[in-house]
């Protein structure tokens, strides 16, 4: 009955035709929506609004009209959307003739949806191969923005004979970056933290000595709607419960010399959270900040900083956040999960901890 | 945009914190309502939301980091007895802007007190080209744009500036997403998870916002629970009275239920909760609404995992706390305050009390694992049901 296409000139529904209706036309040019040839078009909106008049659908059924404001530019009554024309939606623009003659109406489609695949896992972390039963949380980075609300669906973990593990991470509860590329996933603190019942009653999600594989389907879908170009998997196996607490005094720095732009390079005594370690230390010499570019290696058990101008010599500072966390969520001068009895700490602010050095 | 500190890690169990601030004060009317200065709302997201009592929508922006107050100008009281039901609001929203119905992100109900129309926030697209949404359906089922081009509003915002991450393209990658909000006695309390530390964020900031008030920061405690004390955010609250004595009941990243003194939270104060409930493991208290019927006290709360849950709340204040685990019933592992699961609502995203009488739910098909829900497949719909 009716054409469809982008830029499409009207077709018009010539039952029940009206004289006002013989000479009208219903365009779509991509962006608007336009009523031409109407002859008796009023120069400003009726009683009702334009919307009495002309009105234009994005979907089915029982919806409301598609929001937009009008115009009148050269005897053309012009729909301007409110939202970019988006991919994937049909389009009716319905006309109703004010002298009670059958509506006129024409069809069109917007842009198609691209389908493409796209994204893939670009990294996963912790990066090493030895995760602690305790271990907190799982960044993953996607190469293309993802839609949300996927991960229950598509990211499992497998015992070691494939069998998907049930209730390992916190349900409902995906944290994604403003820019939808990297997934914070946190295992179920209720079976990581001591003396809580989903601890006592299914122990912790990664056991000891055990051998797992993170799979990520390739079904999960990117924010157009479009899957990935591959699923990806991970294998790694449950290691002890991290139970210290980083201790900055332990780790090594290790200064380059002067006038070079070799990385300042600390090794910690484990590895460390990913995201966090790429703002919680900071160098800085006499004068302030130093810039610079942080990288990792070692599977997060080192940090390198090679600065934009070539050391001096002279003192530094690392400056170390000691909200800075392990893969188990324990930060300086604090445990996850406090045993109670022992010890407790009150940790208030967020402090720093500067460590010294010398370049020579 | 004013700046409020963003919340350092707070010590706290892995409950459900009972975030108990009296409901009888909380749903005092401000007066006069606050004259909010007429600007575009600058939205970068539309997440968690509530309402002051005279009609002032709080909208949490988790990716802009902050919370905008907007005077919704509906102050028709409502019809009495009036209730809404709408099939496939998804779709209807999606047509009202363009787009298809998968395309479509709900991300919180709630229900104007005075003309108890609902508003939903979401979003049009499910990228980072994702446009924040504001939309309300009134009784007749009409669902309407709320503007943000000339609105009324004020904002605030939460997060200190984030240090630059040298390693991240396309922006900083840090972001608090904001989980819960309540209005408590001219304060807006937020609670919320980072995406990085695993911290406690809970807020308390006067409204009307002011310049020099930056807000209270809230560390949340929880009571000793067998030997450990754990850190752990807040994941959703609400306000309630408990003898009298106005409490908060809140949940954190897991299950268990916990009240807190409103009298506690102070202005740099460590806040010990008490557990009184613990509702199962592998789960995640998505609402929470008080009421009363037949004289008795109950609070409906939707769960990721596990259904709505009706808990008979009086005389809260008569459970002693758990502090030690309790695995009564393996391997569900409830305990504490008793509560009947509501099996025949299916697939409740989330809950609002539409009046004395009545919730709303939005409900739509679960996706994903049964211990892993994910996005809700639709259509979803508005349902009004009898509290029960």
């Amino acid at each position: 009955m009716l054409k469809r296409k982008l830029a499409g000139i009207a077709v018009i529904l010539f039952l029940g035709m009206t004289a006002t209706a013989q000479s009208v036309s219903i365009q779509f040019d991509g962006s608007v929506f336009k009523l031409a040839g109407w002859k008796q078009l009023p120069a400003t909106a009726p009683a009702k609004g334009w919307a009495s008049l002309f009105v234009v659908y994005a979907g089915v059924g029982d919806v409301p009209p598609l929001l937009g404001s009008y115009s009148v530019e050269a005897g053309i009554l012009i729909f301007r959307p409110s939202f970019p024309i988006a991919p994937g939606v049909h389009y009716r623009a319905v006309f109703h003739p004010p002298d009670g003659g059958a509506a006129i109406e024409n069809e069109f489609d917007g842009p198609r949806r691209d389908t493409t695949p796209l994204a893939r896992v670009e990294h996963v972390y912790p990066s090493g191969d030895v995760w602690p039963s305790n271990q907190l949380r799982l960044y993953i980075y996607f190469s293309a923005p993802m839609s949300r609300g996927q991960a229950g669906a598509y990211l499992h973990v497998l015992d070691e004979n494939g069998k998907v593990l049930p209730g390992v991470f916190l349900p409902g509860e995906e944290l994604w970056d403003p820019g939808f590329k990297r997934l914070t996933m946190t295992f179920d603190p209720g079976r990581i933290k001591r003396g809580l019942t989903s601890n006592t009653a299914m122990g912790p999600p990664i056991a000891d000595g055990k051998r797992y594989t993170l799979a990520i389907d390739k079904d999960w879908q990117d924010a157009r709607g479009v899957p990935m170009v591959e699923g990806f998997r991970k294998n790694f196996r449950g290691g002890p419960a991290e139970r210290t607490a980083p201790d900055p005094q332990k780790w090594r720095v290790v200064a380059p010399k002067a006038g070079t732009s070799e990385p300042l390079v600390v090794d910690f005594t484990k590895p460390m959270n990913y995201a966090l370690l790429q703002r919680m230390l900071t160098v800085t010499d006499t004068r302030g900040s130093v810039s610079g570019t942080v990288s990792t290696a070692e599977h997060e058990t080192q940090w390198r900083f090679t600065p934009q101008q070539p050391w001096r010599t002279g003192d530094y500072q690392l400056i170390v956040d000691t909200g800075i966390e392990d893969l188990a969520g324990n930060h300086v001068g604090q445990l996850f999960d406090i045993d109670v009895f022992e010890h407790v700490t009150e940790h208030i602010e967020t402090k720093t901890i500067p460590l010294p050095f010398s370049i020579h | 945009m004013r700046r409020i500190t963003f919340v350092s890690s707070a010590v706290a169990f892995c409950m459900t914190a009972a975030l108990a601030i009296g409901v009888t004060a909380a749903l005092k009317p401000a007066s006069p309502v606050a004259d909010l200065p007429s600007r575009k709302v600058e939205l970068k997201s539309a997440g968690a939301m509530t309402f002051s009592p005279d009609g002032i929508l709080f909208v949490g922006d988790s990716v802009g980091g902050s919370v905008v107050a907007i005077d919704t100008m509906d102050r028709k009281p409502a019809a009495k007895g009036a209730t809404i039901n709408v099939q496939g609001v998804d779709a209807k929203i999606a047509a009202l802007v363009g787009v298809p119905a998968d395309q479509i992100a709900i991300n919180d109900i709630k229900v104007n007190p005075i003309s108890h129309n609902v508003y939903l926030s979401g979003a049009r697209g499910k990228g980072p080209d994702a446009m924040p949404l504001i939309v309300r359906v009134d009784a007749s089922g009409a669902v309407t744009n709320v503007s943000l081009d000339n609105a009324k509003r004020e904002m605030v915002s939460l997060a200190d500036a984030p240090k630059s991450d040298p390693a991240a393209r396309g922006g900083d990658p840090r972001m608090l997403t904001i989980t819960d909000m309540s209005f408590v006695n001219g304060n807006l309390l937020v609670a919320g998870l980072s995406n990085e530390e695993w911290s406690s964020s809970l807020r308390s900031i006067p409204f009307p916002f002011k310049d020099a008030d930056k807000g209270t920061t809230l560390q949340i405690w929880h009571a000793s629970h067998g030997r450990y004390e754990t850190q752990a955010p807040v994941r959703t609250f609400v306000p309630y009275t408990i003898s009298g004595q106005q409490y908060i009941l809140a949940a954190y990243t897991c299950t268990p239920l916990v009240k807190i003194p409103v009298s506690d939270l102070k202005p740099g104060a460590q806040v010990k909760g008490q557990t009184i409930a613990d509702l199962g493991s592998g789960n995640q208290p998505l609402d929470m609404i008080p009421y009363k019927k037949d004289g008795h006290e109950y609070i409906l709360v939707a769960n990721s995992s596990r259904g709505v849950m009706k808990l008979k709340a009086d005389d809260l204040g008569s459970y002693e706390k758990i502090d030690s685990p309790v695995v009564p019933n393996p391997p569900s592992n409830i305990a504490g305050v008793p509560y009947d699961s509501l099996n025949d609502l299916k697939g409740v995203q989330h809950i609002a009390r539409l009046d004395d009488s009545n919730a709303l739910l939005l409900v739509g098909k679960f996706t994903g694992m049964p211990w892993a829900p994910g996005a809700p497949q639709g259509p979803l719909n508005l349902q009004t049901i009898a509290l029960p």
